[in-house]
Parts: C-alpha cells; structure tokens; sequence
C-alpha cells in the first residue's frame, strides 16, 4: 500500500502586490497630464511662391516691430481693425486660391505679434502664405 | 452578580481584490498616458482668443527664448529640420506637426522654421494659450 506523501502548499505571499500597484498608479498620476494643447491647425501653400503672382496681386500683411501694415497703402493699422478688415473680405464665399494672405514680418518681430496675426487671417478663413527669403530680399 | 458579555463580531475587511483593482488602474494609465517629451524645454506660449482645443500629434518641434530648436524633444539645427520633419511624416503618418515658440522669440529665428517645416510638406499646428476676450 502506497502513502501518500503530505506536500507542502506553497502559496506566493501577495501580500506586497498591492502596495506595488498602487505605487505605480501614484507614479502615474504624478506624470500624467490631461491638459490638452490649444491652438490652431494651419495648412500652409508651398513656401516658393511665384514671385510674380506675389505680393502685388495678394492681400499683404507686413509686420515691422510691433506695427502692422496692410492695405494697398500699407497702412499702420491695429489687430482690431486688421481682424475686422479681414472678416470684410468674406474669405468663406471665395476659392482657396482667392483666400491668401501673405505675412511679410521683418527680423525684429516677436512671435507673439505674428501669432496673433496668424490667428486673425485663420479665424476668417484666410490661407496664410509665407514669403521666402529671396523673395523677401527683392521687396 | 455577573455580567454577560456581549460577543464581538470581528471587523474584516477583504482585501484581496485590492491587488486586481491597482493593476487594472495602472494598466489604464498605462494605456492613456502620454509623456512630456518636452518638459525640459523652457518656453512662454503666445495667448490669442482665437485658438481651440487641438488633437495631440505625434510630432513635436518647439523654439525656446534661447532660440534654439528642438524637435521630439532633442536639440536639432534647423538646417536639417526639413529633413528630419520628412522622415518623421513618413514613418508615422501624420503630417500634423505641433509647433510651440517662445512668445519673445523674433522673426530671424522662428521664420526659417516656419519656411523648413512648409517645405517639409507640415500641417502645423500653433500652439498658444487661449485668452479671454
């Protein structure tokens, strides 16, 4: 007759598990963000633009400083009155190729300045074209 | 006289769901989180009451007050930027680049940026602050 042999119950002591987890859920929080970013998605045209069918044809914003010129004068004007001038144009009723406006700025302006231009000429619908340096040269 | 001690019932709470419950919460962070690749990079973002809520890409390129460029986080000359932007919108699919610029930065740093990231092919996507009207 065979007997059984008594085994030892080996049981994983789990007792330290959940105070792993929750470690982890702490580092987790700690690093997670649920902050979601704010701006605007833009589609800029290929930077070459025709030098020709350039500024003297399209809507000119020029940024100098912290002035800003528009207009076929180019005229100093405030962000108000370029957002306002710019919803005039009723950009939604035109073709895209109607819509451009090229921003001009010079090497003192702060992006803080350009921003808010940029945001002006999307917010009516506008499509912001940028001018390249050789380009730039030539005005 | 004697007095008839009532008994006890001992309090015990069941812990040994604890353990399931933690691992399920972690694996939910895991699967949500997002790390900051950026958090090193020191820059005050332009506030304008025009912006909205932006859908996070994957592809980040950030100008600090220094000037200085960085894209997914690692310092990158902007004269290799447009290369870099390509071949990150090839591997990932996405074209949308979130770009975050120092509101002091001026024109001669951020411009070539802007003209690299065009060429590129990027659909960019400003970041700012929203302000009150």
């Amino acid at each position: 007759m065979l007997l059984s042999k008594t085994r030892a119950f080996f049981e994983p002591d789990v007792t330290s598990f959940a105070d792993i987890a929750f470690l982890l859920i702490f580092f987790f929080i700690l690093t997670t963000t649920f902050i979601l970013p704010a701006g605007s998605k833009l589609d800029i045209p290929a930077a070459s633009a025709d030098p020709e069918k350039a500024e003297d044809k399209q809507l000119t914003v020029t940024l100098a400083g912290e002035d800003i010129h528009y207009g076929p004068e180019g005229e100093k004007v405030t962000l108000e009155e370029l957002r306002r001038s710019l919803f005039g144009r009723n950009f939604r009723a035109k073709p895209p190729d109607k819509r451009i406006v090229i921003v001009n700025a010079k090497p003192d302006v702060p992006y803080e300045l350009y921003f808010d231009v940029v945001m002006a000429i999307h917010h009516a619908d506008g499509v912001l074209a940028l001018l390249e340096e050789e380009e730039k040269a030539k005005k | 006289m004697s007095i008839r001690r009532k008994k006890r019932l001992k309090a015990i709470v069941p812990t040994a769901s604890f353990a399931d419950i933690a691992f399920l919460l972690n694996i939910f962070f895991m699967v949500t989180s997002n790390f900051i690749k950026e958090g090193h990079i020191e820059l005050k973002q332009p506030g304008s009451p025009e912006i909205e809520a932006l859908k996070e890409s994957q592809i980040s390129v950030a100008l600090d007050k220094e000037g200085e460029l960085w894209l997914q986080g690692r310092p990158c000359p902007v004269g290799v930027l447009e290369e870099g932007v390509k071949v990150l919108i090839a591997e990932l699919g996405d074209k949308t680049v979130m770009l975050k610029i120092d509101r002091e930065v001026r024109q001669e740093k951020y411009g070539p940026v802007f003209l690299a990231l065009s060429r590129a092919g990027a659909e960019l996507a400003l970041v700012g602050q929203k302000e009150k009207e």
